[in-house]
């Protein structure tokens, strides 16, 4: 079943369309909303470059294709076929491109394309059911093929960003850590140094003393 | 002088009116004092704007004159008025040329007539400019273009006055005792000595305080003149009280032009009105203010054309907003630091500007793009929001329709009449191919209709458990109306003959608004509720109380006019937070407790439509227009508002109909042009040290084709120390507005007698403290004095007083009526409030039969029984309904012509329609303009025979506010009345 449907664009994430009333039956339809935030700011920023990908969050699998600087994405339960859920996203895809291809550049505010949301609706409604003829010729169909198709996890595609800033803050530490550590071994040498001549310095003192006193004495 | 000239002349002019007698016969009287006088007809005319209309002397001889002055004497002079004037001192009659000196603060504004015409044609003069000004005087009047200019000389301004009766009133006896006096007799005399003048003349003289005193000792009384003044001598004078001379607001709304003059780059006045545009800087001048102070915004007010509001996107800078207090880039925001940086008006902090924002300053501090900059010029702009002003995209248009299908409903003929109207007005629903519609119908079942595109009829669903309330199907009971389009029509096509044998009594009002809240709840939307019998099954069901005449004048009475059932608030605070609007239409000859439906209307930003005793025979054009309007004008979807003032001053109360989500944000999940907003603030700190207090209103909201955008509006206001002030820039629209809002909510935990009382109290409060300002220095004897901005306000609070909403008691009108009032009172934008408050009375029969001056028709008469004459024919307008009042001397032939051949019969029955001859159409014409004045409402039409019981008393009589209706005071009475209190 398709939870959640967007179309976003890739060279800054802004999101272009998304499905009406999605995530309905969702629990935590924010939460997944977000991640898919998230998702595409990973893709503006050109972390993961497939074009085509499917990953796996909680019960669901977000399943995507980045076509003409578009990305198309939607939720589904892990049940849902594959090959089915990116069929679904070629349709989209097609409608999209055919309406507004050539407006995808200038477009300047988020979510300029929202009318395409009824066609989102209806398409939706199309592969709702996996068992219908349509569905089960699509499955059988081997034209298609989607096996190439890497399946990741969310936290490892997420994560990448986020390991990225943990190098540099280790780094970062660490520069700072051994800038620490050469201040304190100066200041070890130099209590060394005393510690080691001290001793001597105290004795010369006193005999100078002893000497000086004797002079004063006589 | 000579810039007044052309302004007088027209005045004079004017037809006469009526010659009053007394007053002319104290002409000698003034006369002989006027030496006393600067050539003081000046003051009487008004530098009337363009509103100011040119035939009825009362209203034009009303000097909105103070408006413009205040700006003159305020001690905080403001950045954008150039403080031009002609002292006193330079003015000897013979000089004729204004001359225009500085002029500091405190100098007479009288004496600045003429600056001020210029400044009121020319409201974007610069500050620096006074030879512009100069050149300015003799085209500076659109309106007067008409008039040659005046010969530049006094004789020419005033010599046509004397000869001139037209003036009623006191204003006659002022031209008339002026008038002779020759131009040149030197001001010598005294304002005391005026009065005495005025002493013997008539007690209820209205006239307007001489013009700046001369040189001499005078300096001192110079504010007091710029006040109008009203003298009534309570006790054995009360026969002579003249009731032809009160102010009445013949013009409907004069809104103060001032403001708008002084700060030229604030948003219109349709969006934002002060009560008041001089913000007192101290805890104690409020305290002595009395009046509300706040504000009444209308955020989307319909703009006319060519001043639509522009739209600015910023794209990849991201919106720009102060850091700290989240303020909306705005025109008065100032740039420094070569434009690197830009201080925010309202928190002062000073805040970068980004890379793609900035731009060079030029020489005097603009920017250099500031013409290609809206937002930095223009009071009102809209803002295309970024991504992060969503929380989901913006959502399509919803339209959700609950019916009442029971047998009441179907009886009168509702059902039909919505079933048409809402099939023809499918083609006009905002938000082309992505609206979304549903219907549910009850009686005492639940139907759910499903209406997937696939299908060619509609399904019906009936659930008949109403404890356990559920949603037959996932999907299509809402569905995209242009997918659907086939199953709606054929829908609404069989919706009528459906349930035309249903004889079911029921209604399972409650269950049926929960399924509702089911199958929106995930997009939001407007819910459109028709109801035509009292909720009698399941949750929320109501009981018969209104009839209860002994809880009136009681401490219950109260509990009438709020919900008894918690289930209408709770469910209201849940649809407001799935962004659900409910409007409710209901339909009843029986009591269907408004009160408690009205709740789900009044906290979703929703509206009330109360049709009693619908009948679709009678009524039928009335809610098809409404409806229509409703389902087609440009609304504003899932929207939240928040207004911003300035450091020191907080909002502290908001009224209208709304919720409130946190202290200051209001939800309103669906907003359009009809709506308005009222709120009052306060000062947080005991001084205010800001020369000027900034206010921006900015609405959130999702338009109909699906942007996200923010409109914003900002105004600025000086803020004043003095009193005096304050009351002459007071707004009485806004004032009255948000009166009238305060004493109805007063009305729903107290008794009505507590809210008038409120009212009164106010007033005589407001009216006292001004008195005192003035009545240390002069002997204002027993002469009741108020601000000229306020004339108007003791007929409005009348008006008030005796508005449906608030009026008498049980008998006076019905609790449903009273409540529905109410609700939409709550909502008005003001110049429709004060429409309802004071109606239009015209008469029309002079038309009918001969001139086709339709100009002299528009005149309004005032609301008194007076007006009427039995020969002839009146149109009495409020914007809800139309009456037509036929005298009893009316010819029969142009009732014939008129009405037909019913034209003896029981008008009740006798519906006005066009007929094959002149008189009928150009009835109709009139008719048809006054309905298109205004489109929000459709004032239905009703026809009224004199004497004709009790028909007449309900349509009209009652509504003539100016009369003695229902224990409640008459004009006369109201002001003796009031003035007596403010006295002791």
């Amino acid at each position: 079943m398709v939870k959640l449907t967007m179309i976003a664009r890739v060279t800054d994430g802004l999101p272009l369309a998304e499905g009406l009333d999605d995530g309905r039956d969702v629990q935590d339809a924010e939460f997944y909303k977000q991640q898919v935030k998230a998702l595409f700011k990973n893709l503006s920023r050109g972390h993961n470059d497939a074009s085509r990908m499917s990953v796996e969050t909680g019960p669901y699998v977000f399943h995507y294709i980045i076509e003409g600087r578009v990305c198309y994405l939607t939720m589904c339960d892990r049940a849902y076929p594959k090959k089915l859920a990116f069929q679904y996203l070629e349709d989209l895809k097609n409608e999209f491109e055919r309406g507004y291809g050539n407006q995808i550049e200038t477009a300047a505010r988020p979510y300029a394309f929202i009318k395409f949301d009824t066609f989102i609706q209806r398409t939706k409604k199309l592969y709702q059911d996996t068992r219908t003829q349509r569905n089960i010729t699509k499955l059988n169909d081997e034209l298609y093929e989607v096996h190439q198709i890497m399946t990741r996890n969310v936290q490892e595609v997420l994560g990448v960003g986020e390991k990225l800033d943990q190098v540099s803050q280790m780094s970062s530490r660490l520069t700072s850590e051994s800038r620490v550590y050469a201040d304190k071994a100066r200041d070890l040498n130099r209590q060394a140094f005393i510690k080691k001549w001290a001793p001597v310095a105290i004795v010369l003192g006193v005999v100078i003393l002893l000497f000086w006193a004797r002079k004063k004495i006589y | 002088m000579g810039t007044e000239n052309p302004n007088h002349a027209n005045n004079y002019s004017r037809p006469p009116q009526n010659n009053n007698s007394p007053f002319s016969s104290s002409r000698p009287v003034v006369g002989s004092q006027a030496s006393a006088f600067r050539p003081t007809p000046v003051l009487s005319t008004p530098p009337s704007g363009p509103e100011v209309s040119t035939f009825r002397p009362t209203a034009s001889y009303v000097p909105p004159t103070t408006g413009p002055f205040q700006r003159f004497s305020s001690p905080t002079p403001p950045p954008h008025t150039s403080p031009i004037g002609q002292p006193p001192a330079m003015r000897p009659p013979p000089t004729m040329r204004p001359q225009m000196p500085p002029m500091h603060m405190g100098s007479s504004p009288l004496s600045m007539n003429g600056a001020v015409n210029l400044q009121q044609s020319q409201p974007s003069l610069g500050p620096t400019n006074p030879s512009a000004v100069r050149a300015a005087p003799s085209s500076a009047w659109p309106g007067y273009t008409a008039t040659p200019p005046a010969p530049v000389s006094h004789k020419g301004s005033y010599g046509p006055a004397p000869p001139q009766p037209a003036a009623s009133g006191s204003f006659s006896s002022h031209q008339g005792g002026y008038g002779p006096a020759p131009p040149q007799q030197a001001a010598s005399g005294s304002f005391s000595s005026h009065q005495g003048g005025y002493g013997p003349a008539p007690p209820l003289g209205m006239y307007v305080g001489g013009p700046t005193p001369p040189a001499g000792g005078m300096s001192g009384l110079v504010e007091d003149f710029s006040s109008l003044s009203i003298g009534s001598v309570p006790g054995s004078f009360d026969a002579g009280l003249d009731s032809k001379v009160l102010p009445r607001p013949l013009d409907g709304d004069v809104e103060p032009s001032s403001f708008a003059q002084m700060y030229p780059m604030n948003c219109n006045s349709r969006y934002l009105r002060l009560t008041t545009s001089a913000i007192p800087n101290s805890q104690s001048l409020v305290s002595r203010w009395h009046l509300p102070l706040g504000a009444v915004v209308c955020p989307l007010a319909e703009a006319p054309e060519g001043e639509e509001v522009p739209v600015v996107n910023f794209a990849t800078t991201g919106i720009v907003r102060c850091r700290r207090c989240r303020t909306y880039v705005n025109p008065y925001v100032t740039f420094t630091d070569g434009g690197r940086k830009w201080r925010c008006n309202i928190c002062a902090l000073l805040n970068d500007v980004q890379n793609d924002y900035f731009a060079q300053l030029d020489a005097t501090g603009r920017r250099i793009d500031l013409d290609q900059r809206p937002e930095l010029t223009k009071g009102c702009v809209e803002f295309v929001a970024p991504a992060e002003y969503m929380v989901r995209p913006p959502m399509p248009p919803l339209y959700f329709f609950l019916i009442d299908v029971s047998i009441n409903s179907v009886r009168s003929g509702m059902l039909e009449v919505i079933a048409q109207t809402i099939k023809s007005c499918l083609d006009k629903l905002p938000g082309s191919t992505r609206t979304q519609i549903g219907f549910i119908t009850f009686d005492s079942t639940i139907h759910f209709y499903n209406m997937k595109s696939s299908l060619t009829q509609p399904q019906m669903m009936v659930v008949s458990d109403l404890d356990d309330i559920f949603v037959p199907l996932p999907d299509d009971l809402l569905v995209n109306l242009s997918e659907s389009r086939s199953v709606v029509d054929a829908f609404l096509d069989s919706l009528p003959s459906m349930f035309q044998d249903n004889v079911n009594v029921e209604s399972a009002f409650g269950p049926a608004l929960k399924a509702a809240f089911m199958v929106m709840s995930q997009l939001g939307g407007k819910l459109l509720i028709f109801q035509s019998t009292l909720p009698s099954l399941g949750v929320g069901r109501l009981r018969l109380r209104g009839d209860d005449i002994r809880a009136y004048g009681t401490d219950k009475e109260n509990a009438l006019r709020i919900p008894e059932d918690p289930f209408y608030k709770q469910m209201a605070a849940d649809f407001t937070k799935y962004q659900v609007a409910v409007n409710v239409y209901a339909v009843s000859d029986k009591y269907t407790d408004i009160a408690s439906l009205g709740t789900l209307a009044k906290y979703t930003g929703g509206q009330v439509y109360y049709y009693p005793s619908f009948h679709a025979a009678i009524h039928k054009d009335k809610l098809k227009h409404e409806l229509a309007r409703d389902l087609t004008r440009e609304t504003a979807w899932e929207a939240v508002m928040r207004i911003r003032c300035g450091k020191g001053v907080r909002f502290t109360s908001y009224h209208g109909n709304f919720m409130l989500r946190s202290t200051d944000l209001l939800a309103l999940p669906a907003v359009d042009c009809d709506k308005a907003y009222a709120m009052q603030f306060a000062l947080e700190e005991t001084l205010l040290t800001t020369q000027i207090v900034y206010f921006q209103v900015a609405l959130l909201h999702t338009s109909s084709c699906g942007e996200r955008r923010i409109r914003v509006h900002t105004a600025a206001a000086s803020v004043v120390a003095d009193l005096g002030e304050m009351y002459r820039q007071a707004d009485t629209g806004a004032i009255v507005s948000l009166l009238g809002r305060l004493a109805i909510e007063k009305s729903l935990s107290y008794k009505l007698e507590e809210a008038r009382n409120a009212i009164q109290l106010r007033i005589v409060k407001a009216l006292k403290e001004y008195r005192n300002l003035y009545a240390v220095q002069h002997r204002v004897g027993t002469r009741m004095i108020y601000p000229d901005s306020l004339k108007y306000l003791l007929l409005y609070a009348l008006a008030l007083c005796k508005s449906t909403a608030l009026r008498g008691g049980y008998a006076d009108s019905q609790l449903d009526e009273r409540c529905a009032a109410g609700f939409t009172m709550m909502a008005l934008p003001v110049k429709k409030m004060l429409k309802l408050l004071y109606p239009s009375l015209l008469r029309v029969d002079e038309y009918l039969v001969k001139s086709d001056d339709f100009e002299k028709l528009c005149r309004r008469l005032p609301l008194a029984a007076q007006s009427l004459d039995s020969r002839g024919i009146y149109i009495y307008d409020d914007g809800f309904r139309l009456v037509v009042w036929f005298g009893q001397m009316v010819s029969p032939d142009i009732s014939r012509n008129l009405v037909g051949e019913d034209f003896a019969a029981d008008f009740s029955r006798v519906s006005l329609v066009q007929r094959e001859n002149e008189m009928s159409r150009k009835l109709m014409g009139i008719i048809k303009k006054l309905r298109e004045a205004d489109t929000s409402y459709y004032p239905l039409c009703h026809l009224v025979r004199q004497g004709e019981q009790p028909r007449e008393g309900f349509f009209l009589l009652s509504n003539l506010v100016e009369e003695q209706v229902g224990g409640m005071n008459s004009y006369v009475d109201w002001i003796l009345q009031i003035h007596r209190q403010v006295q002791q």
